[in-house]
């Protein structure tokens, strides 16, 4: 039991006391396992913090996000519960140099997909050149036929895009997955920064850290950039499913961040192929629609018939080009994971230059190269199923039985094109504030790059962090956080 | 691009949810701190003063307890205190990307409040804290609102949600005599004892906050009629009928003139007549007597006021049309009442 000279003279323990990295690559560190000189400050400043201090204010941080709404909602039966995403207040710190790669293989990547869809919808000299297998494009659940033919503004499918990528023991910088359907989180990337602000200056002072404060407005001018020809001043909108959604409060904060309205379908009508929102003084023209409607609820004429969310005819105006959608229907064929394996290729492709951001290596079993390295080393090696999604069917082969493993080996041998596989990645770990002080947690990052005449990258983007010791499941569902993601600026 | 309609109607209900749940708890406030006096009834008035005894004879027995709780905590209400706050809630969510954040964050700590009252905090003894509470929570609400949110055409609806629904809760706090009154009936305005008038009179201004300047302009009298034309017709209180009659016309006016908006003109006609009807009740000296009647045509008008709102604004069809639809069946339960909710009338798309 604690005495009262104790509670008077507590002994400070310092919130990285016992911090060890162990093999993993660390995001504080680096590779010399030494605080740099760009974030010593920071590293004192939580050297010489104490750690029940600062586990208070992190709470404190973590109601104040509660009461700002900064959630997510699960609705249950009967109630709506807002949760907020756990928040870490140890930023997580990329030099400048390491931010340059990754910018210019985002930038690289996003300009080779658009590329890519384009001329899916359009020519198919890659398919037709067999860099990329036909049946995968043209029998993929998110090929949109509609599509075909249509010249969309600046020649941009992929407006709004997240690349998930990950750290190796190395610190190389390896891309997991892209995302150019409706990647979500980036409202997370500004308001963990405004909280890291109000809550958390001493952590800052002496860093000189790039802003991200103006996504808003970086998005609002891309997307006026790809109105339709010949409209001056054009209307943006944001579609959001509603209140319902369980990322209401990004489509909230995107709305509000651009100063644009936040529409639901029931607001808007088409007619004439052209798109209308009910305003209290009659209706008003509509001419770019930020959507975070997925494409099979976007239109029941044209996709889902049974779809409340979307408008009837939308389909009809993108095709007489009266209205830009961002992201454009049918971008899922470019973010698919079978079409991941050959993004590499895709690069060199239409680019002629080789990928600046690697995959994590991958083994195409529908190659007769990829099944045979798969088959030998499977207890090795992560398979995944290529047409399911949220991790149905992945077999970790590290973690896995004899008879799992044989398993397995009957299924890919049956149907090997439906599969890839990849080595285990040690992910990255960042110190993390747990109740003992600071731990290593696994980290990966998801930045977000913005799209219509070119390109602008979003400084940082979403750190996701494992909160759950040993953990590389970073999803918010299941017990993953998020983590500040501060790109230093170039030193003058 | 203009207001959407749907952000107008959001803003048009966070009002009314707002100051329903206010009105509700000064009622049940005044009833628990001054009920004493209630000789018949106890509680059962306030079923009849919102036409509720069917809907709650459904699930309940009606006793003190029961018709509290059914009023303050239970959700199957959709008249409760929680329902209200639960669908302000859900139209400032709705609303988000218009207001202020200090109006959410106000509207969304004041909502985890009302869902933490339990049945230890509706007891007799912590009646009186609990309603404070709840009042205090929907006046910071309605506060921030008129001290942040920006004037423009949707400050309008606001407005309007919060006079139409004020005028029609003072007209119901008007009537409270005759819901108490055997039957109810018009002769009950005026008690047989004197002074059971002065003590329930004095209540009623104690309910709408009017006690104190009601007594420094009437010098310590509190005569039933001039009460009652007080809460009517009083140009000064921001509570009574008159004044709320004014400011539904200032903003109508401003959507008019002020926003160009020709679709008011229809709504300022029914609001003329809510105007001349309050005229013609200054002119009648026996309001007292007629008291009941008059409190039923103010909230049918505020009705009709409100239809012609939504239709000109709302996307909502007009109620009263010719027999392409069949009316709806009304609910159980539901015999008369006059409260209106939201999206009653409502075109579905």
């Amino acid at each position: 039991m604690a005495t009262i000279a104790a509670l008077k003279h507590p002994r400070m323990v310092s919130a990285l006391e016992g911090y060890d990295p162990g093999d993993s690559y660390c995001e504080l560190l680096g590779a010399d396992k030494q605080p740099s000189r760009q974030v010593a400050a920071l590293w004192h400043c939580l050297e010489t913090s104490d750690l029940g201090s600062l586990r208070q204010r992190a709470a404190d941080a973590e109601r104040e996000l509660f009461k700002l709404g900064i959630t997510f909602t699960v609705y249950t039966e009967k109630d709506a519960i807002d949760r907020i995403l756990p928040f870490d207040v140890i930023p997580r710190v990329l030099s400048a140099q390491a931010w340059a790669r990754i910018e210019a293989g985002v930038k690289q990547r996003v300009q080779a997909l658009n590329l890519f869809l384009h001329d899916v919808y359009h020519e198919r000299k890659i398919l037709a050149d067999g860099v990329v297998p036909t049946e995968l494009v043209l029998t993929n659940a998110c090929y949109r036929p509609e599509m075909v033919g249509l010249d969309l503004p600046c020649g941009t499918y992929i407006h709004i895009n997240g690349t998930d990528i990950v750290r190796d023991r190395a610190g190389e910088f390896l891309v997991l997955e892209d995302n150019g359907r409706s990647p979500s989180g980036v409202s997370y990337v500004v308001e963990n920064r405004h909280l890291m602000q109000r809550a958390f200056p001493d952590l800052m002072a002496g860093l000189n850290v790039r802003p991200v404060s103006d996504y808003g407005k970086r998005l609002l001018g891309k997307l006026r950039e790809v109105a339709p020809a010949g409209i001056d001043n054009p209307c943006v909108v944001l579609l959001s499913p509603g209140i319902y959604n369980s990322a209401y409060f990004e489509h909230v904060f995107l709305a509000r961040e651009m100063g644009v309205p936040l529409v639901e379908g029931r607001d808007l009508v088409v007619e004439d192929d052209r798109v209308w929102a009910y305003t209290i003084g009659g209706r008003a023209p509509v001419h770019v629609i930020y959507r975070r409607v997925n494409d099979d609820f976007l239109d029941p004429e044209a996709f889902n018939p049974a779809s409340m969310l979307g408008v009837r005819g939308l389909l009809r105006a993108v095709k007489r080009g009266t209205v830009t959608l961002a992201n454009a229907i049918g971008t899922g064929v470019a973010d698919d994971k079978a079409v991941y394996a050959y993004v590499p290729r895709i690069i060199r492709y239409y680019l002629d230059e080789e990928p600046i951001l690697a995959n994590v290596e991958t083994h195409i079993c529908g190659e007769p190269q990829g099944l045979a390295h798969t088959l030998a080393n499977l207890e090795r090696l992560v398979l995944k199923p290529v047409g399911e999604s949220g991790g149905y069917g992945i077999v970790v082969g590290p973690k896995s039985s004899k008879a799992e493993i044989e398993a397995a080996t009957a299924k890919l041998k049956a149907d090997p094109g439906n599969f890839i596989s990849q080595p285990m990645i040690d992910l990255s770990v960042s110190p993390t504030l747990g109740e003992n002080g600071a731990r290593p947690r696994h980290v990966d990052l998801r930045p977000y790059a913005i799209t219509g005449r070119d390109t602008w990258v979003l400084p940082g983007g979403l750190t996701r962090v494992a909160l759950k010791e040993g953990s590389i499941i970073v999803n918010s569902s299941q017990g993953g956080g998020t983590k500040d993601t501060w790109v230093l600026a170039d030193e003058p | 691009m203009r207001l959407l309609s749907r952000n107008a109607e959001s803003l048009f209900w966070l009002a009314r949810y707002l100051e329903r749940g206010a009105s509700l708890a000064r009622v049940i406030e005044m009833q628990s701190s001054f009920g004493g006096h209630d000789k018949d009834g106890g509680w059962n008035w306030l079923l009849t003063l919102h036409t509720d005894e069917p809907a709650l004879r459904e699930r309940f027995e009606p006793s003190a307890e029961t018709i509290i709780a059914f009023y303050l905590t239970d959700s199957a209400n959709a008249g409760s205190i929680r329902s209200s706050i639960h669908w302000a809630r859900e139209n400032a969510r709705a609303l988000r990307p218009f207001i202020p954040l200090d109006m959410w964050a106000q509207l969304n700590m004041f909502h985890g409040v009302i869902e933490e009252i339990g049945a230890d905090d509706i007891q007799r003894s912590q009646l009186p804290r609990t309603c404070s509470q709840i009042r205090a929570g929907c006046l910071a609400q309605i506060g921030v609102a008129e001290g942040l949110l920006y004037r423009d055409e949707g400050y309008q609806f606001f407005k309007l949600g919060l006079m139409i629904e004020r005028a029609d809760q003072t007209s119901r706090l008007l009537d409270v005599k005759f819901a108490q009154g055997p039957g109810g009936s018009a002769s009950a305005a005026r008690a047989a004892d004197p002074a059971d008038d002065f003590v329930f009179w004095s209540t009623i201004l104690r309910t709408v906050g009017a006690y104190q300047v009601f007594h420094r302009l009437e010098t310590g009298s509190a005569d039933p009629e001039r009460v009652a034309r007080f809460l009517a017709l009083n140009p000064g209180h921001p509570r009574s009928i008159g004044f709320c009659a004014r400011e539904i016309g200032d903003a109508l006016q401003m959507l008019r003139g002020g926003f160009q908006l020709m679709r008011a003109n229809a709504c300022l006609e029914a609001c003329e007549i809510l105007m001349e009807g309050l005229q013609a009740a200054g002119r009648d000296t026996q309001l007292l007597g007629r008291l009941h009647e008059f409190n039923d045509w103010v909230q049918r008008t505020l009705i009709q006021l409100a239809n012609e709102i939504a239709v000109a604004f709302f996307r909502a069809e007009p109620l009263e049309r010719p027999a392409a639809e069949p009316p709806r069946p009304k609910k159980k339960g539901k015999r008369q009442s006059q409260t209106q909710s939201q999206g009653e009338g409502q075109k579905q798309s």
